[in-house]
């Protein structure tokens, strides 16, 4: 645990308490102050991360890091687009997922500045960190769904879409960018390292993760909505496998690779 | 036919989930082994019936065929996974006995400064191979981040980081004092002068050095070099580890390709920055130095299937993009421009405005 008293940790721990300021009021259900409070936490949320911009002078998305900091920030635009767009409910979730992975950033991961290694330097780097970082909230998204699906009454009454359709659209909104973050980082890997695939464990936990998507659709077209609770399971597997690909091949010593600069 | 229909999505999934169990052992092995362990006979049985159910998959459904976004995801899986199998190991031995290519999978070139080399090193092969061209290494450099860091280390763990440029000094505190650095050297060495030795920065060569001042609390200071690649140096004991850091930003090699006795083409390559040629990609890979001087390793990587590879790819994610994002936006348009003049109509007629 490592506490930052620093202006970067403030704000990041100011962001912490607004997302759960948020969170509390939504539950309480005092939905308008729950959403005032959830805008607020993302202003602080992107001050933050262009704090961190300014600080090491590149797009923040080297290390683990950094990477939780920028997924605390995108995690309300796409909720309202969730919401807006898409007419799935769900947002004291949204709320809560901001302050958990906001969590590792403010006590977990070292905040020292670090600069580009000569593989970084690309175009490449930040659409590929980006599209994966923005599937993985999306698929994050479908899991909470999953959950729901598994634990409510078949007939409950709802005003926006039930969970297992809620989760396949998630999932069908996140596949797209899961795919795109794998492409693109096969095409960098060519450029930088010689391979488009190099056998790396992220590489392989990545695809694992995309493969049980994959597997998760041909699923539901076989079945449709006959077994919604393995639709369910499908996609909490995904994200597990998500979770693996993000946090345990990068600090695992079971896992050394070509990715191991991203910790 | 349907059950024969129903086989194969079952067998789809089965091979999906067989993949997903083969991709997290393959995890566990290291990249090498699992290199290895996919390139084996029974994985290239593996990906042989995997492109032989996708093609399966594309004649027998004819909603795959029919939706072109379905269309393209699957081809695009199909080459990919051609392309890749025609781009490995046996795929470059089935070339050579097939069509009598002749070409170099993978391996690694070492050149010296204005030297020329064909000859690539094969991981587990143990002759040499030949390119068909030369490559001339013109020069290597390698550039670094500006400035570096004088990393100060107390001896009860605390740690301090000070840009290395002339002028910077910091505050360590009541106990140790002040420290600062006065020079930094790109090539440190000696000379005499007058009979006494005075540092000086040396054209060529690299020897990175910094010259500090430790300015202790009870007035006295000492002075000293301290050095990237060797311990430092003091006129006398001091109570602080001291080391110089640099972070690379770059390696480069300059490269000219000799074809002929002709140069046909010429780049600086670095990392990201591949040279492409006589269907090879040379790839920045490492550097070295020995007796002799400095010398550059090149990857060399060719290009068999990359097309393939690449093409697939693009199916894929047009497929995959078009299928779950550009169908749906459509058909969301589209309700909403055949609810939009339904909706109108139904509106209450607005009142008239009373003068």
């Amino acid at each position: 645990m490592e506490i930052k008293y620093t202006i970067q940790g403030l704000l990041i721990y100011a962001t912490i308490a607004v997302y759960l300021l948020a969170f509390v009021a939504t539950a309480a259900r005092q939905a308008r102050a729950g959403r005032v409070s959830f805008f607020a936490g993302f202003a602080l949320a992107v001050l933050s991360y262009a704090y961190r911009w300014y600080d090491v002078q590149h797009v923040p998305l080297q290390n683990l890091f950094e990477i939780f900091l920028f997924l605390g920030t995108i995690c309300c635009p796409i909720s309202w687009f969730c919401r807006r767009i898409l007419r799935i409910g769900g947002q004291w979730a949204d709320m809560l997922i901001g302050a958990i992975v906001l969590f590792p950033a403010g006590f977990v991961f070292s905040a020292q500045p670090m600069q580009l290694p000569p593989a970084l330097q690309s175009w490449l780097f930040v659409p590929h960190v980006a599209v994966y970082m923005l599937s993985y909230v999306f698929m994050f998204k479908a899991m909470f769904q999953a959950f729901e699906q598994l634990m409510i009454a078949p007939n409950a009454e709802r005003t926006s879409l039930p969970p297992e359709q809620a989760t396949y659209e998630l999932v069908a909104i996140g596949f797209p960018l899961l795919t795109l973050g794998l492409i693109l980082g096969s095409w960098w890997g060519k450029l930088a390292w010689g391979d488009y695939w190099g056998w790396d464990p992220k590489e392989l936990w990545s695809l694992a993760s995309w493969l049980v998507y994959l597997g998760y659709f041909h699923w539901r077209y076989m079945f449709g909505k006959i077994h919604p609770r393995i639709n369910s399971l499908w996609a909490i597997t995904g994200m597990a496998a998500i979770i693996i690909t993000v946090l345990w091949v990068n600090l695992s010593r079971l896992f050394p690779g070509l990715h191991s600069y991203a910790t | 036919m349907i059950r024969f229909r129903r086989a194969v999505l079952w067998a789809a999934l089965i091979a999906v989930i067989l993949l997903t169990a083969l991709s997290v052992h393959g995890a566990f092995l290291g990249a090498d082994r699992a290199q290895a362990f996919f390139n084996s006979f029974p994985l290239a049985v593996y990906w042989l019936a995997l492109t032989a159910l996708l093609i399966v998959g594309l004649v027998i459904f004819r909603r795959l065929l029919q939706i072109p976004s379905l269309l393209l995801t699957h081809l695009g899986c199909v080459l990919v996974l051609l392309g890749g199998m025609w781009g490995s190991k046996a795929g470059h031995a089935m070339q050579r006995q097939l069509f009598g290519l002749d070409k170099v999978p993978k391996g690694q070139m070492m050149i010296r400064e204005h030297a020329e080399n064909s000859r690539v090193m094969i991981a587990d092969g143990n002759e040499p191979r030949q390119l068909p061209f030369s490559v001339r290494l013109r020069e290597f450099r390698m550039e670094y981040y500006e400035p570096g860091s004088l990393i100060i280390r107390s001896r009860s763990g605390q740690m301090w980081d000070l840009p290395a440029k002339a002028g910077a000094r910091l505050s360590l505190g009541d106990a140790l004092g002040r420290i600062s650095v006065q020079k930094v050297f790109e090539n440190f060495k000696l000379r005499k002068e007058d009979g006494k030795t005075v540092p000086y920065d040396a054209p060529g060569g690299s020897n990175p050095a910094l010259q500090v001042l430790i300015e202790r609390p009870d007035g006295t200071a000492t002075a000293g070099y301290v050095f990237e690649q060797f311990s430092p140096i003091f006129t006398e004991p001091v109570d602080l580890d001291l080391s110089y850091r640099r972070v690379v930003r770059d390696y480069i090699s300059d490269l000219e390709i000799v074809q002929n006795g002709q140069v046909a083409a010429a780049k600086e390559i670095e990392v990201n920055h591949p040279l492409h040629y006589g269907g090879y990609h040379l790839y920045q890979h490492s550097y070295g130095e020995d007796e002799l001087g400095e010398y550059t390793v090149l990857l060399v990587v060719s290009d068999s299937g990359l097309n393939l590879v690449y093409g697939g790819y693009t199916m894929l994610i047009a497929g995959v993009v078009w299928h779950f994002w550009g169908r749906r936006a459509l058909i969301a348009i589209k309700s909403r421009r055949m609810i939009a003049p339904r909706a109108q109509q139904e509106l209450p007629a607005a009142p008239e405005r009373q003068e």
